[in-house]
């Protein structure tokens, strides 16, 4: 009997090295796949396989380096005018060739947004551009407003990967029209340029890829990619020891031993380009007073929880920076610090009371999430703040009831306007959410740093800015998390340093299938 | 979930007073278990919620690594697991006993009522209770819990919730039957009120049923509040319930499986001894319960 | 027998109506599910657009009229996230659930059934004990425990069985076992007990006296008249109980049914899909108890006089 359910077993599971084609076990699968609507972890990891941006980047490298994708050429033809050669030949999934009007389409479906989760989007980091315009059938112009230091930054972002226009505005009513409701089909039967074509996809379920044979680049090398969801830890695990899954993404650090321990399995991880971070409310009525805010950010210590739940592979940031932002990256600067003497000699200054203080995280979404809260509720308490964690699946940050919680500010860029300028931007997310104030100094730093077109000048507004959050803080970076990928021993793959958090890079050069 | 212990035992053998060796020892289990739960707080080794950053995932006594006096090992932030299953316990225990509490007032009030008010009242409470068994009850409460927010409040209502149906149909039952009887008939001519009647002579008549009940229902109990918190529904962290300590350490599975083990060895055995206890409880006092 | 009919489909569209109402109240009552849905970093104006995009700017009463103008009308609307018409989403996941569902039935027949049978016949010996003790401590066993601890021991532990999703009769193996554990303590439990009243009656000891063999007498006129009952049972009571095995089971082993999709779609407000799939379990469970009732009562006209 146990044989025979041996063999059943056995006979289910794919054939992984004879066919070039691999399962994935991912810990989460998207609800849709538009990659311009779209800024979760959960999509940024599907995108890079299907579709192209017209400037691509070394992704092997970790300092920017710009490579032509569907642009072969680009320059500044005014300053605040780009204008780009496009490539030839180059085929969607669906057979239609790419033309200027496409990448047209698609810069403004963006640039100049109607469909509401596509304005959203653009306007936290697309905001200066006004437009795109054809020149012609193979050059097109994109418009910035004002100067903009950050032009292949900002033209290789994923939401304004190249979409086909006939297609989109065809799929439902007029098809001469792009209607919303266009919008929302595609993000349901997507078709891109990229290597590998979606044969099908059903929401938060799996997603299956296959070769697309037109590629205009390097054929990939995977004649098929199953992604299967299994959101639960122990049984990713589980479905890799099986063969189930060829490779499983976010491994928590606990498993990392019991997989490298196995003859059949490895694991690959990297300090992946996100902060997850502790916020806390400026507005709160019991926490106006910064010397509360600054105590309780100087009562963690991130080296601790960094040894305890990440074995030392996470990486303690002194000031929300990143070493991926190349010239911008200002390590020598230090704004968050562990000091328990001064949180206690602030609290007793400010007259803290006991008073309790929440903290708010969600039950699974970040890994380690909940651990890390409860351990820091801890080193609270042996700084004397009276704090309790509070299990919510529920976003808090625009409670005004929410005193701190933890929070990710991912790098969806290579710049700290990227990272630290999406989230803390004057009128961005967390001031608009009502947890985050600035001012007319605030705004005019952020200025400089944001458009100033020299790079020392944007290190200095940035530091400005940097101080600014020191004095009165909303924000302490706990970490960059060692996001880890547990496979088969023979799948040739890793994380690429040039790319944003959680890509599945599967394009030529990025994985191989070794024979087994 | 609720009328299903009622269906499974119907009844059966008449007066069987001393118990059989299962239930002996279910008995000394169940009695052993609620002891611990009392005491949880002498008997514990330590704090449920002291955590040792430098002491996480340690296993139980005997392997290798085993932390001194941890017995059952140390959880992912390197709490004592034998200290949080104890704790888990007096927790699961107390939300059951104020689940079925609940569930008596509702379901023996409402039974009562319908017992002794005919009519449109009788009909009303009794399309009540068709109506709660045929709601997948379990289901629901899992989104009620799941979109509201869990909290202890909302948590024992519902818990409180999930059985009165039973009570209802016990009590109304047995009052019908006994207002059938030559000396409540008598009471009746003798001018008294239904809450005489009710107080002096249907109540105490009542217990005996009831009690098995209870003791079912607790079961029953146990069994739904360790399913929400297993699934994050129930007690929030860091308080420990059995459940919400399986639900929590299921991640750690294939690398710490005592983490999960020893709660789920609680709940099995609780539920277990419970069950049986409740089925001695009724072969004693000879109760028909009847189906409708 | 007409009128009992009535009132039973009276009695389930009063409790439909009651779990519908219930779930939208409930799903109301939990706040905006923009930010669960987008999550993090959304701008004031941007959270307005979509609040207005997704109607949820209406006032509570005219979501609710509108929504039951939907039920009445068979518009369930779209997925909060992925925009799809909810029917569509809900029927894609109704054959895995039943398959698990039906799975889980014949599992149960083909091990209660004996297993009552055995207990009734050799109540006085220690099989009859062993089979009981057996059956209570199945009823004991939360399926999530049974779940994970199989999920642990044959795959984690021995490599057997796979754990994720339904794509062989292996992958069925493990949540069969798990949906089935209290469905079986329960049937096993009460074919003992049915089986003892039939037992006990004249007409077994009249088959006895004709000299029926004894395995005769029990299968045939036993099990016969005993399964009646039993089968009425399964109808009755199962539904329910199995609607939420379903949602536990299905979660643990990403199995792609309703259950699990009406988790995720709780954890992430997408209040469309949950109703309706709310609604359409809970038809399904009310209209198997329905059927069971008329059924029940057309086979033993006592009850429908009880009852009316």
């Amino acid at each position: 009997m146990i044989r025979l359910m041996l063999t059943t077993a056995l006979a289910a599971l794919p054939m992984a090295a004879v066919a070039q084609e691999i399962t994935v076990g991912a810990a989460n699968m998207a609800p849709y796949l538009d990659p311009g609507r779209d800024h979760s972890n959960v999509g940024s990891q599907f995108y890079y396989n299907s579709f192209d941006t017209l400037i691509d980047r070394d992704h092997t490298k970790l300092e920017p380096e710009w490579v032509p994708a569907l642009a072969t050429s680009w320059e500044l033809v005014e300053p605040t005018v780009m204008e780009l050669k496009l490539r030839d030949g180059v085929k969607f999934h669906n057979g239609d060739d790419m033309t200027a009007d496409d990448v047209v389409f698609s810069l403004n479906r963006m640039m100049q947004a109607t469909f509401p989760p596509y304005v959203v989007r653009a306007k936290d980091r697309l905001g200066n551009f006004t437009h795109a315009e054809k020149v012609d059938d193979h050059t097109v112009r994109i418009i910035a407003e004002r100067e903009e230091p950050l032009w292949e930054t900002l033209i290789s972002l994923q939401q304004i990967m190249i979409i086909p226009e006939d297609y989109t505005k065809a799929l439902t009513g007029d098809p001469d029209v792009a209607e919303d409701s266009d919008f929302e089909a595609f993000a349901m039967a997507p078709v891109g340029t990229g290597p590998y074509k979606i044969e099908s996809f059903q929401p938060g379920e799996r997603l299956v890829w296959t070769r697309f044979d037109d590629f205009w680049g390097e054929q990939a090398p995977l004649q098929k990619v199953n992604v299967v969801q299994i959101a639960e830890t122990a049984s990713r695990v589980t479905a890799l020891k099986t063969g189930e899954a060829d490779i499983v993404t976010n491994l928590a650090p606990d498993q990392l031993a019991l997989v490298d321990n196995d003859p059949n399995l490895k694991t690959e991880g990297s300090a992946t380009a996100l902060f997850h971070v502790m916020i806390m409310n400026q507005n709160h009525p019991k926490l106006q007073d910064p010397r509360i805010r600054k105590a309780m950010s100087l009562a963690i210590d991130r080296d601790a929880l960094n040894e305890a739940l990440w074995f030392g592979k996470a990486v303690v940031p002194s000031t929300h920076t990143m070493v991926e932002m190349g010239a911008l990256h200002q390590p020598d600067l230090v704004t968050f610090e562990y000091d328990p003497e001064q949180a206690r000699a602030l609290l007793a200054e400010a007259g803290y009371d006991g008073f309790e203080i929440t903290y708010d995280t969600a039950p699974t979404y970040y890994t380690n999430g909940l651990l890390a809260a409860q351990a820091i509720m801890e080193m609270w308490a042996a700084a004397g703040i009276n704090g309790k964690v509070q299990v919510k699946d529920k976003w808090s940050g625009n409670d005004p009831e929410m005193m701190a919680r933890n929070w990710s500010n991912p790098m969806y860029f290579a710049d700290p306007f990227g990272s630290f300028g999406v989230m803390w931007a004057p009128g961005g997310p967390s001031q608009s959410e009502g947890r985050f104030n600035t001012d007319e100094d605030y705004a005019e730093k952020w200025e400089r740093f944001r458009f100033s077109t020299d790079v020392e000048a944007r290190k200095a507004a940035y530091a400005e800015l940097m101080e600014r959050v020191k004095e009165d803080p909303a924000v302490l970076p706990l970490y960059r998390p060692f996001e880890s990928w547990g496979m088969q021993k023979n799948v040739n793959w890793a994380p690429m340093p040039g790319h944003i958090p959680y890509v599945l890079d599967f394009r030529a050069g990025s994985i191989s299938l070794a024979d087994s | 979930m609720a009328s299903l212990a009622d269906i499974v035992a119907r009844p059966r053998r008449k007066g069987h007073a001393t118990p059989d060796v299962v239930q002996k020892i279910a008995l000394a289990v169940a009695a052993l278990l609620i002891f611990a739960a009392l005491f949880a707080p002498l008997i514990a080794p330590f704090e449920p919620l002291q955590q040792s950053l430098l002491s996480r995932l340690r296993p139980p006594i005997g392997f290798d690594r085993y932390s001194p006096w941890h017995f059952a090992g140390t959880d992912e932030l390197g709490r004592d697991v034998l200290s949080r299953a104890l704790f888990g316990l007096r927790l699961t225990l107390t939300l059951a006993f104020a689940g079925a509490v609940i569930g008596l007032l509702i379901g023996g009030t409402l039974g009562l009522i319908a017992g002794l008010v005919s009519g449109w009242v009788e009909d009303t409470i009794m399309a009540l209770v068709d109506m709660q068994i045929a709601i997948p009850f379990t289901l629901v409460a899992l989104l009620v819990l799941s979109l509201l927010g869990s909290n202890i409040t909302v948590l024992v209502l519902v818990l409180g919730i999930a059985g009165w149906e039973q009570y209802a149909r016990i009590v109304r039952a047995e009052v019908r039957r006994l207002s059938a009887l030559p000396f409540i008939e008598a009471a009746w001519t003798a001018g008294a009120g239904p809450v005489y009647v009710a107080t002096r002579h249907v109540l105490p008549n009542l217990v005996s049923p009831l009690v098995v009940q209870f003791t079912l229902a607790l079961s029953n109990i146990v069994i739904l509040e360790s399913t929400l918190s297993f699934l994050g529904l129930g007690v929030q962290p860091p308080q420990p319930s059995l459940g919400s300590m399986v639900g929590l350490g299921r991640d750690y599975m294939p690398t710490a499986p005592w983490i999960v083990l020893t709660p789920a060895a609680l709940i099995v055995l609780l539920t277990f001894s419970v069950q049986i206890t409740g089925d001695w409880l009724r072969d004693r006092a000879d109760v028909r319960l009847r189906e409708r | 027998m007409i009128a009992y009919v009535l009132r039973v489909l009276a009695k389930s569209a009063v409790t439909l109506f009651a779990i519908v109402t219930v779930t939208f109240i409930a799903t109301r009552l939990s706040g905006n599910p923009i930010e669960t849905f987008l999550g993090e970093g959304l701008t004031t104006e941007g959270r307005e657009e979509l609040i207005r995009y997704f109607q949820l700017d209406r006032s509570l009463w005219e979501q609710y009229l509108a929504f039951l103008r939907g039920v009445l009308s068979g518009e369930f609307g779209l997925s909060f996230v992925d925009r799809r018409p909810v029917t569509q989403v809900v029927a894609e996941r109704l054959w895995p659930s039943a398959q698990l569902l039906l799975s889980s039935i014949a599992l149960t027949l083909a091990v209660s059934l004996p297993l009552g049978v055995l207990a009734a016949v050799y109540r006085k010996s220690w099989v009859g004990s062993a089979v009981m003790v057996v059956a209570f401590a199945g009823y004991a066993v939360p399926n999530f425990i049974l779940a994970i601890v199989m999920m642990l021991v044959f795959s984690y532990w021995l490599n057997w069985l796979p754990v994720v999703g339904n794509g062989s009769f292996a992958h069925f193996i493990m949540p069969t076992i798990a949906m089935s554990g209290v469905l079986i303590a329960a049937l096993t439990r009460f074919t003992r007990n049915a089986m003892l009243d039939v037992l006990g009656q004249d007409f077994i000891r009249t088959a006895r006296a004709k000299g029926l063999s004894e395995l005769r007498v029990v299968l045939r006129h036993g099990l016969g008249n005993a399964g009646v009952t039993v089968i009425s049972v399964i109808g009755l009571q199962f539904a329910g109980l199995a609607a939420a095995g379903s949602v536990v089971v299905e979660s643990i082993f990403s199995w792609p049914g309703i259950g699990q999709l009406l988790v995720n779609a709780a954890i992430i407000r997408d209040y469309p899909v949950l109703q309706f799939g709310v609604i359409a379990v809970a038809i399904a469970v009310v209209a198997i108890n329905a059927v069971t009732d008329i059924a029940y009562a057309l086979a033993d006209p006592r009850i429908r006089l009880a009852k009316a």
